[in-house]
């Protein structure tokens, strides 16, 4: 049996440290929530684990004019319950708010949630939306990341080993609104088989999808479509075309492909609808 | 009852007797229990779904430090099984399902034995697999059990020798030829339920104990010690009065802990240690793969009708999947074979129902036993044949719904049946024949729909019960029967039985059972046969032991006993036994606990004590080659499901907005708990009908997990939830009652499926109906048959 050493340090240059001591045996440990599933189904088989919650100031969550701030280790609940992203970011909370069930998002992480890099991940689509920066810091000091470039494929991102994610900024946009849709076979606890952002500002339009390809997507001739254009039946509709274009979803227990194209169409539909003409 | 003739418990919503020890945490479920120097059991399971065994290794594991034991099939060969003994515990010489457990090993730690397991090396050499019970009837399929006919089976199953039919049940009625000769038109439809789980709440668990005395004690989470008990005394040849099997409370069994599971794989690995208890759990991902799973089944209706729409002749066949073993598999092809035309009065009826071996996993039963899914295709196929005949869906079942004095499938004349009370009284709940209002949302349809269906005991027509209850010194009461409490609450109704007797407070009674050393007989507690059978041995212990009170009586109050009685007295937590035509001479009931003292100091009679002995009194055997018996079931519990469900055309998500049942209990023992069994079927049914489904490809279950095995989640749950009764009392039940837990759940999944048909326009051939699928139509294509064979 494989012993796995706990370990919880205190200060984020500790846990640098032992990240860059442990260098491919040690997987950080936040919330938990798919580290536990991968560890059980033998898909890791890490040495050490690293819980980061025990660092101060890594749960703030803070609204300023330049955009928010999360943490990496503020919960999706905290997030979605967080009075400036109900208010400033709505289809955020909800998207937050839409992960598993109540007790997974009283540990899971928007942060784990992207870091895990799973093509369905809820929590991405809006992220996406916003163009939003993930702050990351390792040995060499700190850099930036559009969460456009940090997930590369499924499960895969350009996070170096004996890096952190300290969390993630989500520019403000004065005057946009935005729609979250998930669609899973239950409403409750389950994971998407599609999801989706859609954020207007103006006549300019931000469309991400997820579960739609190997990452979560922006369809950015859909947008290109939209731009500037007043919205009408017949521009949905040419939309809804183009966005099957931009999107490659695969057959899979939890849905065959050409559910998932309707879907894809059915969101675009409503979500414009619901933006308003 | 009072002396008015009132029940004082029967029909009550008494709460449950064990719901205090279940809140608290005091019942103790066999996971409950852990030993000093507990040993730890875990199994190598086969990678592939057939395969012969060449070669095991299992000396890199015998060598980890901490390990007992590591045994394969050779050491123990010897095949067992509840009807048809085709199962090892351990696969012998070849393998027959992808997680077929192959070598278990012993260790002092349930991670040294996890690590063992990763040593064990096995040769195996793939052999062609079968994964279709159309597939498994082809002339020169692979067999999965070349040695069938060497194999003992009980006398009512016919295995064909030589091909992987494990049982051809054959029921013949009139003659169906002539029905279809004379029938106006004929109608053939086909369907197909895939295979699902029962996922009950508690995996399964077992402990082992071999002392050094030589007895053998297993805990267990079992819905039958008994028939567990006479399994391993059978395989293992260990005498009844040496094995003992404790199973307490059951986190759910829904059918998956009928038989023996997993005992069988522990139990040679207690004998090897005797004086250490041995541990073996199941993972949920076990649970999933392999725990028994409800069979799949592909079925074919050929229905023939009149210009009314009076069904004339049926003719029909279910191809079972019974997976690689079918000990138990085989009764529930047979309980199809026995209902296969539903509760209508048909004249002419031939039904062929198979139970195939597979190499998917093991078949077991599952609540219904079969009902469900035979009803999803009957009950679908009524409401088809109505539509294309142009009558309404309720008029073609009144025309042919059973009434008293009609005649079954299997010939039985029905003395009472509830069907047109239960449809009339469901019709109206549900407004049946108002058409639904439709929401605003122009995406959005909504429907009703309605099926019926029925049920009996699957169990042998000599299946036997006993009870025995005794009385304290001060009047309270031990109760003790082998009927388990998995949930469906049968302490509770089992108390209220005794209490109404003996004119008692419930809470004066303690009822014991899951203890095969402490309590009497009990055939199964499966087959919704509980409330009746040992409901009627519970009712004859109480009266045994009310007769000896009254004896006594006679001497102390000093009058006959047909002018004694017993009466409750709450405000004083005590019963009295009074004179009736002189209330006032009274002695506590305890005065006869432990005899009756005579004035001259001597004593009579000795502790009160009552047993009940129930065996079914009038359940012939049926003639085996058409199942026609005046009487071969004990009884036949039918209702009526009505749903309500709004399709979403966009998204292709069914919900369930109201669901409304009615059966016929004979008579309700506890209100409460009937509504529960109600609900709780209903919501079965509909993960059934919309979530569930093993998905299973060569043989791999792709989704052993809560997130893509999916069952409704409390917002599943419909807004309106309804259950109601009628009620013709069941002649031989107890006080009028008969079984429910089980039927309540088969007309659910045909009732929502005939409502996203009336939303859509389409019938869906199988289940569950995906969002997936309702695209499909919606597109305007044909829906993707998966009734095909």
């Amino acid at each position: 049996m494989k012993e796995i050493t706990y370990i919880a340090p205190e200060s984020i240059s500790e846990a640098l440290k032992l990240l860059t001591k442990h260098k491919g045996k040690a997987v950080i440990f936040n919330g938990g929530t798919d580290v536990m599933i991968r560890l059980r189904e033998n898909l890791i088989q890490p040495d050490y684990v690293i819980d980061i919650k025990r660092i101060p100031g890594l749960k703030e969550i803070t609204f300023k004019k330049d955009g928010l701030h999360v943490g990496c280790c503020a919960t999706m609940n905290e997030i979605a319950e967080h009075a400036d992203v109900r208010k400033y970011y709505p289809y955020y909370a909800k998207a937050c708010a839409s992960v598993g069930s109540k007790q997974v998002r009283n540990r899971a992480t928007c942060i784990g949630n992207i870091v895990n890099a799973s093509p369905l991940a809820d929590s991405a689509t809006p992220l996406y939306a916003m163009d939003a920066v993930l702050l990351i810091e390792g040995p060499e000091g700190k850099r930036e990341v559009p969460v456009r470039e940090f997930i590369t494929f499924v499960r895969k991102t350009v996070l170096a080993e004996d890096e952190i994610v300290l969390g993630v900024r989500v520019p403000y946009i004065k005057g946009a609104k935005g729609v979250y849709t998930k669609n899973s076979r239950r409403k409750e606890v389950d994971l998407s088989n599609v999801c989706a952002t859609v954020v207007r500002t103006g006549d300019e339009y931000r469309i991400a999808f997820g579960s739609v390809a190997p990452t979560p997507k922006r369809l950015e001739k859909t947008e290109k479509l939209l731009n500037g254009k007043k919205i009408t039946p017949a521009l949905i509709e040419k939309a809804k075309q183009t966005a099957v274009t931009e999107v490659a979803p695969i057959d899979d227990v939890r849905a065959s492909k050409v559910y998932r194209l309707d879907i894809v169409q059915a969101i675009v539909e409503n979500s414009l609808l619901a933006l308003g003409r | 009852m009072t002396q008015d003739g009132k029940y004082t418990e029967i029909g009550n919503s008494l709460p449950r007797v064990d719901g205090k020890a279940k809140v608290t945490g005091a019942a103790k479920y066999a996971g409950d229990y852990y030993f000093p120097r507990e040993l730890w059991a875990q199994v190598v399971r086969s990678p592939y779904p057939h395969a012969k065994i060449k070669k095991i290794d299992t000396s890199a594991a015998e060598k980890l430090k901490g390990v007992r034991n590591v045994i394969t099939g050779d050491y123990y060969k010897k095949r067992g099984g509840l009807y048809l003994a085709d199962k090892n515990f351990l696969a012998y010489q070849t393998v027959k399902y992808r997680g077929e457990a192959v070598v278990a090993v012993c260790a002092e730690t349930r991670e040294i034995a996890e690590e063992a397991c990763r040593l064990v090396k096995i040769d195996y050499e793939e052999l062609p697999a079968v994964f279709s019970p159309m597939e498994a009837m082809k002339k020169g399929a692979p067999l999965i059990h070349p040695d069938l006919h060497t194999y003992r089976v009980a006398p009512i199953f016919h295995p064909v020798p030589h091909t992987n039919i494990s049982h051809h049940h054959v029921l013949r009625k009139g003659d169906v030829k002539k029905g279809f000769r004379e029938s106006y038109r004929i109608f053939e439809h086909s369907y197909h339920i895939p295979h699902v789980q029962h996922v009950p709440i508690e995996t399964h668990v077992t402990t082992a104990l071999y002392d050094t005395a030589g007895s053998l004690t297993v805990w267990s989470c079992c819905q039958s010690p008994y028939a567990v008990r006479a399994a391993l005394a059978d395989s293992f040849d260990i005498p009844l009065n040496k094995l003992r099997v404790i199973s307490e409370f059951v986190g759910a069994g829904f059918g998956s802990k009928a038989g023996t599971t997993i005992e069988g794989i522990v139990i040679p690995l207690a004998q090897l240690n005797p004086g250490r208890h041995i541990r073996l759990d199941y993972s949920r991902e076990d649970e999933f793969e392999n725990a028994y799973v409800r069979q799949g089944m592909y079925a074919r209706i050929k229905t023939g009708v009149d210009k009314k729409g009076k069904i004339l002749a049926v003719e029909n066949e279910f191809l079972w999947d019974g997976g690689a073993y079918t000990e138990y598999g085989v009764n529930i092809v047979k309980a199809a074979g026995f209902a296969g035309a539903g509760p209508y009065n048909i004249d002419n009826i031939a039904t062929d129902s198979y139970c195939l071996y597979t190499n998917h996993p093991v078949g077991g039963p599952y609540r219904g036993f079969g009902m469900c899914e035979i009803h999803f295709a009957i009950e679908q196929n009524i409401d088809m044949i109505a539509k294309e005949m142009g009558i309404s869906p309720v008029e073609m079942r009144k025309i042919n719904g059973l009434r008293p004095g009609d005649t079954t499938n299997t010939g039985e004349v029905m003395k009472v049946s509830g069907y047109q009370d239960c449809l009339d009284t469901v019709i109206k709940a549900l407004d049946y024949n108002r058409k639904s209002a439709q929401p605003k949302d122009k995406h959005k349809i909504r429907a009703k729909g309605i099926a019926a269906g029925w049920k009996s005991p699957s169990q042998p027509t000599d299946a036997a019960s006993a009870a025995i209850i005794r009385m304290n010194e001060d009047g309270t009461f031990y109760l003790q029967t082998s009927a388990e409490e998995i949930g469906q609450g049968s302490n509770t109704v089992l108390t209220q039985i005794a209490a109404e007797v003996l004119n008692v407070n419930p809470d004066r009674i303690t009822l014991t059972s899951g203890d095969t050393t402490a309590n009497p007989y009990e055939w199964q507690t499966v087959a919704s046969r509980t409330t009746y059978c040992a409901g009627n041995a519970v009712k004859l212990a109480a009266e045994d032991l009310k007769e000896h009170v009254l004896d006594l009586a006679q001497i102390k109050l000093g009058c006959a006993k047909r002018d004694i009685h017993l009466e409750r007295d709450d405000d004083h937590h005590m019963t009295w036994v009074v004179a009736t035509n002189h209330p006032e001479n009274r002695v506590p009931i305890s005065t006869f606990a432990l005899g009756l003292t005579l004035p001259d100091g001597s004593g009579i009679g000795g502790p009160a004590i009552g047993t009940g002995r129930f065996v079914l009194p009038n359940n012939f055997a049926y003639n085996m080659e058409d199942s026609q018996s005046p009487k071969p079931v004990a009884f036949w519990t039918i209702g009526v499901t009505g749903a309500e469900v709004e399709v979403d055309t966009q998204t292709g998500h069914i919900k369930v907005l109201q669901m409304i049942s009615c059966f016929d209990p004979g008579k309700t023992v506890n209100r409460a708990l009937y509504d529960a069994q109600v609900e709780g079927g209903m919501i079965q049914a509909m993960g059934t009908a919309i979530f569930e489904e093993l998905m299973l490809k060569d043989g791999r279950v792709l989704n052993k997990n809560f997130v893509d095995y999916k069952i409704p989640t409390a917002d599943d749950i419909p807004e309106r939830l309804e259950s109601l009764i009628v009620e013709y009392p069941e002649e031989t039940g107890p006080f009028g009652a008969r079984g429910i837990g089980e039927p309540v759940m088969v007309p659910g999944a045909p009732a929502i499926a005939n409502a996203v048909a009336n939303a859509l326009g389409h019938h869906f051939d199988h289940m569950p109906i995906t969002p997936d699928d309702v695209l499909e139509v919606v597109r305007g294509k044909k829906s993707k048959s998966k009734a095909k064979r």
